[in-house]
């Protein structure tokens, strides 16, 4: 058969992915492994099985205080930025405003730029104006950051859409109000749908904007990892870290089921 | 209300939100930069490329991201590969594989990395093994472990914007070459490579321009010995309080990635 590849080769491509694949997912095994050893000092291979340390940090004040901070960080985020994203997507793809296409460069812009500049500057700006960061600094920074993931999203289902339905809704006396909400929102759902799990996921796993932000009683989770690693880590910092992970596998079957993982990843 | 009017509505939140929240931090930044005690200096920056310890930061954090990002290249382009033409089951697998450590913190994935690398890391130990290594080696603290680290957060990103790009090459390409007598090597080196060139050069473009922005990777697993610049902006932010140096440091940063993404948007690229 013509394009057969040999043997050799294909096997050659099996170790490299085999190889790839543990170097990608060896430092989460790892996290895993440290959250459930029975010793005081971490440890891979674990040493004994014990949940220990999982009993530890939900009966931890600073880590629950910090998991709040960014559970509820993330709705908002998620709530904001699929709001403005998702209909600044909807204006741009329909092609109405001057310089639709300018439109669409401004609404992503903040992906290109390095988040550590951005974060900088929220930080100078907040304090010349403000004074000391708050929750509101870390909401509307991580707002920003995410919007274009909502605004790419938005756009990629948009574009395959049919624009005559909006006009058919038209001309069958559909207001303008009863247009988008009948017509246009439905279609932009799953494009909507994937950027909000971005939205929350990024915020909830985000650290730049979050360390630049940070004060004492304003760390979020990602933070309060951060500055335990820095310090003194004990087990207790990796039981944390397996249940960011758990959450992160929820989400991906979350996304499966809705979207599919397969569309989500090409977006 | 006019057809105008109704789509200005809808993008106004987010064009406000966007202009007062990104865009003039941003020139506030920029200013601060430049701001001295009696008007406009540039002290700040003079400071930083008149001193030998800073240009060499500046030095390592460009070598570091050079090479961390043909590393990601290297192993990317295969694994890309492999994705598009393996079946849909095992396609959707190795998707999982790259998506799940991309959506994984990358304050934890460090971490995973920190234990492997530390001194009675798994890496050293099986180094020490072999007999590769001495007794008191450890990764942990050098240039390596920040590599290692690095490659591993941005693999994902590299092998999406490649992916993205291979799967629409037409298999019948290749399959002509291959009845032409070319071989499997020849066939992946001058038709499938040069028409992923676009997406190897869009993910070669993020992935520079993550590394030498990112600080949380370099900081924790190359220590305070060996900063890189966007760790000494992280450092006169949090610990020196210089706040116009650090700006000034953002600036030199923020123009090293846009002299390397003008020309890329310039030739028609747009970044993913």
């Amino acid at each position: 058969m013509v394009g057969a590849i040999s043997r050799p080769v294909r096997i050659a491509a099996w170790i490299f992915v085999l190889a790839t694949g543990l170097f990608l997912l060896a430092p989460l095994v790892v996290v895993i492994g440290v959250s459930v050893s029975e010793s005081q000092f971490i440890s891979f291979p674990p040493d004994g099985l014990s949940l220990r340390w999982y009993k530890e940090v939900l009966s931890s004040d600073s880590y629950l205080g910090a998991a709040w901070i960014s559970f509820r960080v993330a709705l908002l985020v998620t709530l904001t930025s699929t709001l403005c994203g998702g209909a600044a997507a909807i204006a741009i793809n329909r092609r109405v405003l001057p310089g639709s296409g300018a439109l669409a460069t401004f609404f992503l812009s903040p992906l290109v730029l390095p988040t550590i500049i951005y974060a900088i500057g929220m930080l100078m700006l907040w304090s010349a104006i403000f004074g000391p960061v708050t929750i509101v600094t870390i909401w509307i920074g991580h707002t920003v950051i995410t919007i274009p993931y909502v605004v790419r999203t938005t756009l990629a289902v948009l574009s395959e859409s049919d624009p005559f339905l909006e006009e058919a809704a038209q001309t069958m006396g559909a207001g303008r109000v009863q247009r988008l909400w009948l017509v246009v929102v439905p279609q932009c759902l799953p494009g909507l749908a994937a950027g909000a799990f971005f939205a929350f996921n990024i915020s909830f796993d985000e650290a730049v904007v979050s360390l630049f932000l940070r004060k004492p009683g304003l760390t979020t989770l990602p933070v309060q990892i951060y500055g335990q690693l820095e310090f003194s880590p004990d087990p207790s910092v990796a039981a944390v870290s397996t249940i960011m992970i758990a959450l992160t596998v929820g989400l991906i079957l979350i996304i499966d089921r809705m979207l599919g993982v397969q569309r989500f990843a090409s977006s | 209300m006019s057809d105008r009017a109704e789509n200005l509505i809808l993008a106004l939140p987010g064009l406000l939100l966007l202009a007062v929240a990104f865009f003039v931090p941003i020139a506030q930044m920029l200013l601060l930069s430049v701001q001295g005690e009696e008007g406009l200096t540039f002290a700040n920056f003079t400071r930083f490329l008149g001193d030998p310890y800073y240009l060499g930061v500046l030095w390592r954090t460009v070598r570091l991201s050079l090479l961390i990002t043909a590393i990601c290249a290297l192993i990317g382009f295969p694994l890309a590969y492999i994705m598009a033409r393996v079946g849909p089951r095992m396609r959707l697998w190795l998707i999982v594989l790259v998506i799940l450590p991309l959506m994984t913190s990358v304050v934890v994935r460090t971490f995973g990395w920190m234990v492997l690398l530390g001194r009675s890391g798994l890496v050293p130990d099986i180094l020490r093994s072999l007999g590769l290594a001495g007794r008191n080696f450890s990764i942990m603290q050098t240039e390596s472990a920040i590599v290692i680290g690095m490659v591993q957060v941005l693999l994902p990103f590299m092998t999406l914007s490649i992916l993205g790009v291979v799967s629409r090459i037409d298999t019948r390409l290749e399959e002509a070459a291959r009845t032409m007598g070319c071989g499997f090597g020849a066939t992946l080196r001058t038709v499938v490579l040069p028409l992923a060139l676009p997406g190897i050069v869009a993910g070669s473009l993020l992935c520079f321009t993550l590394s030498a922005s990112s600080f949380v990777t370099p900081n924790l697993l190359g220590g305070s010995r060996i900063q890189v610049l966007a760790a000494s902006i992280y450092r006169s932010v949090t610990q020196t309080l210089d706040w116009p140096f650090a700006a000034a440091q953002a600036v030199i940063l923020f123009v090293g990635v846009l002299l390397i993404l003008v020309p890329y948007a310039r030739l028609g690229g747009g970044t993913r």
